[in-house]
């Protein structure tokens, strides 16, 4: 995980994303993670144009239950891929949060940002300032904060070592 | 205090004591992909290995091929593929290929769940199987790699819901309106995180297909697993298919009288009608009533959630009720669960009266459920299904579906329109 304070532009959605809103069931036969960016968001009302507007360091801001729906690992391949630095939502789907930390992949619990999306406290293209170890955010451009919930033990670990996989093959090594 | 029947079968599975709220590693009892995901792992796999890794257990891994079955198009045959050469070089015979059907149901059917079994899949159904008391869940592809290794891999433990149905249906009503309502009160999050388990009268006297609907949806609540230990002649179907060992997993892994639940809810359903979830969301739901006389394109009859023989003889005695006779204009398309219903389907002289009824009805697979196989919505069009998700354009852009039971699905069928099965069956 890097430990620098991240600077980027946010994506906004609401509550239950579900994955094939994320990532469409019509391209499942994809095997390879790296061409999964291009199919982001393809479905989603308004934001059909997500993979060729996206840009490295973007950041994912959504309400509760994000990732809702499939076990499919696409739908977080598709943003880490793409340079989404970290997911930031109220709340994940149980699945999703599983793929992301099994991937090293950053995901914050934010308190309030369901409502907040709601409130138009925060926006699509609003400048955010995110430092991971501290789980806070700042809405450089209308000046609001969030605050982000400690990730449990386990799971930082699993996030510290690159992944589930890494996680285990250092488990293995005696590490 | 008293263990739920979460924490019994975690606490087997970790060989120690647990604590709600804890990571605990477990066994696996079985590890299975399927032909969506399947070819993801092998990739994974072999990658991470340097193509020198072997499964822990070979006899512990399953492949079922059912999202695609039969394949459509070169690249998912060729995924199919992978993980065939992938099983011989692995020694896993496990394989259930395009012909036998929805995964999580073969492997119930091939006696290789027991309650009380930590199962991994990559299906976000696969906790159906909680409908015996196994602890099924569906994961990524790195999830079923991790387990691969060593036959472990992390859980949460998580907090227990109870809920206790009571009453009868009336005709015309049937667990999938039950469920349809509980998604509605409880809501896409109701059980975020949670182990839910079921009771009451309603429950005991339920057939296994029943149970399979109910614990199929948690999952569209966001929850972790429905489980309900096997009783009556569920119980007595399961032993004669997955052993004796099933009855002694009954015993010791049912909750004690005085475990803790973190919610406890009761349903009764002697005055529950038809129910329906309205596009776009599994939760936005209403009577069927409410919506009656609305247009529909298209109705299937099947998937995970409600595609057993039980389902499908529901739908029959509709279409019977309705003069063998579907709508003008109507595509009526109904797909067991596996080959096993399918055959009791042809046994039954089903098959015959469908197609003469105008019915379309197709191989055992998942493919209704995706935008990618037959079936597919166009733009505009509306659906009616007994499927366990209807998110926009989840089976075509631009298109919307409705949820319902078998029997409301029929009945929408024979009239081309959303109706209440009541109407036909009288």
């Amino acid at each position: 995980m890097e430990k620098k304070i991240l600077r980027g532009r946010a994506w906004v959605f609401g509550d239950d994303v579900d994955t094939d809103l994320i990532y469409h069931n019509k391209y499942l036969a994809e095997t390879d993670p790296k061409k999964m960016p291009q199919y982001s968001f393809e479905y989603y009302p308004g934001k059909e144009n997500f993979a060729k507007e996206v840009k490295e360091g973007d950041f994912i801001v959504a309400g509760t239950n994000f990732g809702c729906g499939s076990s499919r690992e696409h739908a977080v391949y598709c943003l880490k891929y793409a340079g989404i630095p970290v997911v930031l939502a109220e709340s994940f789907s149980r699945i999703y949060y599983r793929n992301a930390i099994n991937n090293g992949y950053p995901v914050l619990f934010v308190n309030g940002l369901s409502q907040a999306i709601k409130d138009g406290k925060i926006k699509d293209g609003d400048e955010l300032e995110v430092d991971l170890e501290k789980g806070e955010i700042k809405d450089i451009t209308n000046g609001n904060s969030f605050h982000g919930d400690a990730v449990a033990d386990l799971e930082m670990d699993i996030m510290k070592a690159g992944g589930l996989i890494e996680y285990l093959k250092e488990k293995a090594a005696g590490k | 205090m008293g263990k739920t029947m979460i924490e019994k079968i975690i606490r087997r599975a970790a060989g120690r004591e647990v604590k709600v709220g804890e990571r605990v590693w477990c066994d696996i009892d079985l590890s299975t992909a399927r032909d969506f995901g399947g070819a993801n792992c092998v990739l994974q796999f072999e990658e991470v290995t340097d193509k020198k890794g072997k499964v822990w257990n070979p006899d512990k891994v399953a492949f079922t091929f059912d999202l695609q079955a039969p394949s459509h198009s070169e690249k998912v045959s060729n995924n199919q593929k992978i993980i065939r050469e992938f099983a011989k070089k692995q020694g896993i015979t496990k394989v259930f290929d395009v012909d036998w059907g929805i995964g999580q149901h073969v492997l119930l059917e091939n006696g290789l769940v027991k309650p009380g079994d930590v199962i991994l899949g990559t299906d976000s159904h696969m906790n159906l199987l909680g409908g015996v008391g196994a602890f099924a869940t569906g994961v990524g592809n790195t999830d079923i790699v991790a387990s691969w290794f060593e036959g472990t891999n992390w859980f949460r433990v998580p907090e227990t819901m109870k809920i206790t149905v009571t009453g009868k249906f009336k005709k015309g009503v049937c667990m999938r309106d039950l469920l349809t309502h509980i998604v509605g009160t409880l809501g896409a999050d109701g059980m975020f995180f949670l182990a839910t388990e079921f009771y009451g009268e309603t429950i005991e006297n339920s057939s296994l297909a029943e149970r399979i609907t109910l614990c199929s949806m948690v999952t569209e609540m966001s929850g972790k697993v429905g489980l309900i230990m096997p009783n009556g002649e569920v119980l007595d179907w399961l032993v004669g298919r997955a052993g004796n060992e099933v009855k002694e997993r009954v015993k010791t892994l049912a909750a004690d009288p005085d475990a803790v639940y973190v919610k406890e809810l009761e349903f009764n359903v002697d005055d529950l009608e038809p129910m329906t979830s309205c596009p776009d969301a599994p939760d936005n739901v209403k009577k069927v009533r409410e919506v009656a006389g609305e247009h529909v394109d298209q109705v299937h009859i099947g998937s995970c959630s409600n595609g057993r023989f039980e389902d499908i003889t529901a739908a029959f005695e509709v279409l019977k009720a309705g003069g063998f006779k579907v709508a003008p204009g109507m595509r009526a398309i109904v797909t067991p669960a596996t080959r096993e219903v399918m055959l009791q389907c042809a046994k039954a002289g089903y098959i015959q009266k469908f197609l003469e009824a105008g019915v379309i009805f197709t191989n055992p697979t998942c493919a209704l459920c995706t935008a990618e196989h037959y079936g597919a919505l166009p733009s505009g069009d509306v659906g009616m299904s007994t499927t366990n998700r209807n998110f926009i354009g989840k089976v075509g852009k631009g298109s919307h579906t409705y949820l319902a039971s078998p029997m409301t699905a029929m009945a929408t069928a024979v009239r081309g329109k959303i109706t209440d099965p009541r109407d036909i069956l009288g």
